[in-house]
């Protein structure tokens, strides 16, 4: 009955508008709250992923802005994604949006390639989880 | 509305007013009919906003009816000034996105879990996990998320209305004590500085331990004598603040 998952992975595409910022946040929120983060990480993931998407909704050419939230080892990895005008950093690394996210997640890259650019942020788990191959459920 | 109230001091008040431009007696309107402002914003109270919010809001529409008031109009003040002000209180919860009215029954799961949050806080010495709080509160980690979830939707939109036992208690500037909160960092981003300066002080000392010093929500929450949950609210009201500032004119 088990499956061998070792890596989840929730996308999520909004109309790339202000209105629709919320569905990321609560996707984002939803995710690492079920995933053993603390209430102040699951905060700041949501404060994190409002501030880069706000940021890449100024540069947003394309129909989308994608958030992708993955599991990984040591916590989970989230990535806003659109295309984008021109090839210049979504975020400048002088601004305060960069210390927000610097200060909100464990790790803060961004990547631009030929017109598409991704906001990549990482928080890292505490120790708090059982581990993670172990079923909890059972003690809910 | 009430015994004070006098037509003809409102009309003599405005002759005045318009003859003089005297900000007091413009003043003096607005305090003669605050009752009318507190009556109409009660007709709004049951849309989980603290009734002085509503009030305040309500007053902004009574204070553009008394700019825009003409006395040969022939109407009076009060019947002038009605939609105004209803107008004001309608925007305000339009503006705030206030489309779902928070159920009582998830109102009052959220105010059960401030307190369960805090008492976890305290045992675990860090933030508790939703796992956690679903274990200790004997429910299931759903019926946590969504009264988590309810409590912020509640909540931006209605950041001073008490959400905790604690949440009055006034800002312990004494156990911030040596903190230079002259935000040296913050000078950097020139922009936001004058931003920043229209924060009131626990906004201003919230903003900075958590993105300058680095601290958790519930360290500043401890600190500064609120629950976590309302920093956290604050805190996405700040950033808000500061990113329609960064574009226009706003006000915190």
């Amino acid at each position: 009955m088990r499956r061998q998952v070792n890596r989840e992975t929730v996308m999520v595409r909004i109309p790339p508008t202000p209105e629709h910022l919320a569905l990321l946040r609560t996707a984002v929120a939803g995710f690492a709250a079920r995933d053993h983060f603390t209430l102040d990480q699951v905060d700041d993931l949501r404060l994190a992923v409002e501030e880069g998407a706000v940021q890449l909704l100024k540069h947003v050419t394309g129909e989308g802005l994608t958030l992708t939230v993955s599991r990984t080892e040591p916590g989970i990895e989230v990535r806003l994604s659109a295309d984008v005008a021109g090839d210049d950093p979504v975020i400048d690394e002088e601004s305060f949006s960069w210390v927000i996210l610097r200060a909100l997640a464990d790790d803060v890259a961004i990547e631009m390639q030929q017109g598409h650019a991704a906001i990549v942020l990482a928080k890292h788990r505490l120790a708090t989880a059982p581990q993670l191959d172990q079923d909890d459920q059972d003690d809910a | 509305m009430t015994s004070q109230y006098s037509r003809d001091d409102t009309r003599h008040l405005f002759e005045e007013l318009r003859r003089t431009g005297d900000p007091t007696l413009r003043e003096e309107l607005a305090k003669l009919h605050l009752p009318l402002v507190e009556y109409l914003a009660k007709r709004f109270k049951d849309r989980g906003e603290p009734l002085d919010d509503l009030v305040q809001v309500g007053s902004v529409g009574l204070l553009k009816a008394i700019d825009r008031f003409d006395l040969e109009r022939g109407v009076e003040f009060s019947t002038y000034a009605t939609p105004t002000i209803v107008g004001e209180l309608k925007r305000y919860f339009r503006d705030k996105g206030w489309a779902v009215r928070v159920p009582r029954r998830l109102q009052e799961l959220s105010l059960r879990l401030n307190k369960v949050v805090a008492q976890l806080t305290q045992d675990l010495g860090r933030s508790p996990t939703v796992p956690e709080i679903a274990k200790f509160a004997g429910l299931t980690e759903d019926e946590v998320l969504e009264a988590l979830e309810s409590g912020q939707a509640y909540s931006t939109t209605s950041l001073d209305a008490p959400s905790g036992e604690d949440d009055d208690a006034p800002l312990r500037l004494d156990r911030i004590g040596e903190e230079d909160l002259r935000i040296d960092n913050l000078e950097y981003f020139a922009s936001l500085a004058p931003l920043i300066e229209k924060l009131p002080e626990r906004e201003k000392t919230i903003l900075y331990l958590r993105f300058f010093k680095g601290m958790t929500q519930s360290t500043i929450a401890e600190r500064v004598g609120i629950s976590q949950m309302h920093v956290s609210r604050l805190l996405t009201r700040i950033l808000e603040f500061l990113r329609e500032g960064m574009e226009g004119d706003s006000e915190y």
